[in-house]
């Protein structure tokens, strides 16, 4: 089964062919990585899969949700969740209420509900709490949970991120650098972190990190000037000549 | 790891009745003792607490800034005010439910192009609202009764309240007392309201979508959805504080509600302290002293009150209050507590650190 699906999609920003027929496929359960140079489309392909930006030409495919191109916030209800590169979480609201936030897309959420204030909104939003407290003693960040965003470490934050999609229990999450700014000790963290939810769910993630990456996924897509120029299993990527000549600058 | 220990205090359906429900129970207990003009003023005050709540939610919770709520004022009374004036007999709260669906429909038309605005331009657009709403009440005069108004005397002190507190089948003082006390369990009502929806997901949906669009659009947030529905149930409020001010005053006209009176409910939102509900508590307090406090100035000053510079009295206070505020306390007079309390919290874990030291060397 197949959770994501790029077939032929270009994106085109005026004269910049940003993705050019690009295809690839994210299977059930697996973590993919998407690398390439600075330039490369990355973060376009991105901002495709998760509907931000409509491609040119070509599709981008969920076949579990059925055809058709979705909004950002449809996406999000249907279980694609994504970081951000900034990490982009909500400066003026707790560490909790941003892994709380996570869970917005989650059905049942009435205003009228919540109005006349019926007592399953507050069990509702309980529950809530205690799952984002204990996806975050999970990550070990909860004593960061009454503090803002503003002034906690880094690394923290990027914790706080990925505790944030995963509170949609997604189908697909797509991390885009996670690695960036992270000492060793946290990188080791995070990896586990990673492999960890293969268990339940595909990983599509973008990563400048080679070291990181080539441990931690089960396809590797190369991107170079928009094209996909190799794809396959880290153990092949690596021996590539393409791939050593698009970060290398070898060019024959 | 007891984690959730460091949350024993959850705020709850319940402890939002009784916080509620004690503080309207205060303010009806004041109502008993206080002298019937004192009385009119709070039922304003109140009326006008549940129009700045509402614009607070706008602007402090979902990021959006309106200078239209006098507009969806306007709506709420006169939706209010024709239908009270053709039927007598209807209960108040209809009445008012009545406005606040007018006033969240009035919303709902403004809010479907405005959701596309950001800053200045929503501000002129919701200000073009407020500018159209007075001369189509001037105008329609069939309807609306023109530049007279409509006049209606829709709160009836029941005998049985007013034999209770004053002995008597009605007197000025029971009826001072009745309507404060009537816009005091109103505004107790909308205030409980407000609460769950601070502390509900669309609460939170509305603050996501404030602090950072595009992040939340990837918790699936429908922007123009949330932004929407703030307009609407800010605009609701400000019905239900229109009709309610209106039927205070027993008319409603089109000079109650003019634009400068926008600007006065921005100001006793900064004022008061955005995006809480005891801001907007504080908000509709110094309404209801504004009077006074300009009475007060015009004499001291020697300004008559009939001149122009007096008639425009209120506006140059609030404009001094407001310099004031921005400068000094830029997050309004809820604001200046917040210091005062961790102040507190620092001075009883200092004296509970002193007392387990003392503890363990006795």
């Amino acid at each position: 089964m197949v959770t994501l699906a790029f077939n032929n999609v270009s994106v085109r920003f005026g004269g910049l062919l940003a993705l050019s027929d690009v295809s690839f496929e994210v299977p059930e359960k697996q973590i993919v990585g998407l690398i390439g140079p600075n330039g490369a489309g990355k973060t376009t392909a991105f901002n495709v899969a998760c509907g931000f930006q409509k491609p040119t030409s070509g599709t981008v495919d969920f076949p579990e949700l059925g055809r058709g191109r979705l909004k950002p916030s449809q996406l999000a209800r249907a279980g694609v969740a994504r970081t951000l590169q900034g990490v982009g979480l909500f400066s003026h609201l707790s560490v909790l209420e941003n892994v709380m936030a996570g869970a917005q897309s989650r059905p049942g959420g009435s205003a009228w509900r919540a109005l006349v204030g019926l007592p399953s909104v507050a069990r509702q939003e309980r529950h809530l709490r205690e799952e984002a407290l204990s996806q975050m003693d999970r990550l070990g960040i909860v004593e960061f949970a009454r503090s803002l965003p503003g002034g906690i470490p880094y690394g923290v934050a990027k914790k706080v991120s990925i505790a944030r999609a995963l509170m949609s229990q997604p189908r697909l999450l797509m991390l885009d650098e996670p690695a960036s700014g992270l000492d060793e000790a946290e990188l080791e963290v995070f990896e586990e972190l990673i492999v960890g939810l293969r268990a339940s769910m595909s990983v599509l993630l973008v990563e400048h990190n080679m070291d990181f990456v080539m441990q931690l996924v089960d396809q590797l897509v190369v991107l170079n000037f928009g094209r996909v120029i190799a794809q396959g299993s880290p153990r092949d990527i690596s021996t590539n000549a393409d791939v050593l000549a698009a970060y290398l600058g070898i060019d024959e | 790891m007891n984690w959730w220990r460091a949350f024993p205090r959850q705020e709850t359906t319940n402890s939002r009745v009784v916080g509620v429900a004690i503080l309207t129970l205060i303010a009806l207990l004041v109502t008993i003792v206080l002298p019937p003009v004192a009385n009119s003023e709070l039922a304003g005050g109140a009326a006008i607490a549940i129009v700045v709540l509402g614009l607070s939610w706008l602007t402090g919770w979902s990021g959006q800034i309106s200078l239209g709520n006098s507009g969806f004022m306007a709506v709420g009374a006169y939706a209010a005010g024709i239908w009270a004036h053709h039927h007598m007999t209807t209960p108040v709260i209809f009445t008012l439910a009545l406005a606040l669906v007018a006033g969240g429909l009035s919303g709902l038309v403004v809010a479907i192009p405005s959701t596309r605005l950001r800053g200045p331009y929503l501000a002129g657009m919701t200000l073009a609202f407020s500018a159209a709403v007075t001369p189509l009440a001037q105008n329609f005069t069939s309807v609306t009764g023109g530049e007279g108004g409509i006049f209606l005397n829709a709160l009836v002190t029941p005998s049985w309240f007013a034999h209770f507190f004053h002995g008597q089948n009605a007197s000025i003082n029971a009826n001072a007392q009745w309507t404060a006390d009537l816009s005091v369990v109103v505004a107790g009502i909308m205030f409980f309201f407000m609460a769950n929806l601070f502390h509900s997901r669309t609460g939170r949906a509305m603050r996501l979508v404030r602090d950072n669009d595009v992040a939340a659009e990837l918790m699936g947030v429908n922007l123009s959805r949330t932004r929407t529905v703030a307009f609407v149930v800010s605009a609701a409020y400000a019905g239900v504080g229109g009709a309610l001010y209106s039927l205070l005053q027993e008319s409603v006209r089109p000079e109650t509600f003019p634009l400068t009176l926008s600007i006065t409910l921005l100001t006793l939102m900064v004022l008061g302290g955005m995006g809480t509900l005891s801001g907007a508590v504080i908000g509709g307090i110094i309404y209801s002293f504004s009077a006074n406090l300009v009475a007060h100035v015009n004499s001291l000053t020697g300004v008559n009150p009939t001149s122009n510079l007096g008639a425009n009295m209120q506006g140059i206070i609030f404009g001094v209050l407001l310099i004031l505020a921005m400068l000094f306390a830029s997050r309004g007079i809820v604001g200046l507590v917040t210091p005062l309390r961790s102040l507190w919290r620092v001075v009883m874990s200092r004296r509970r650190r002193l007392r387990d030291t003392l503890g363990t060397t006795q």
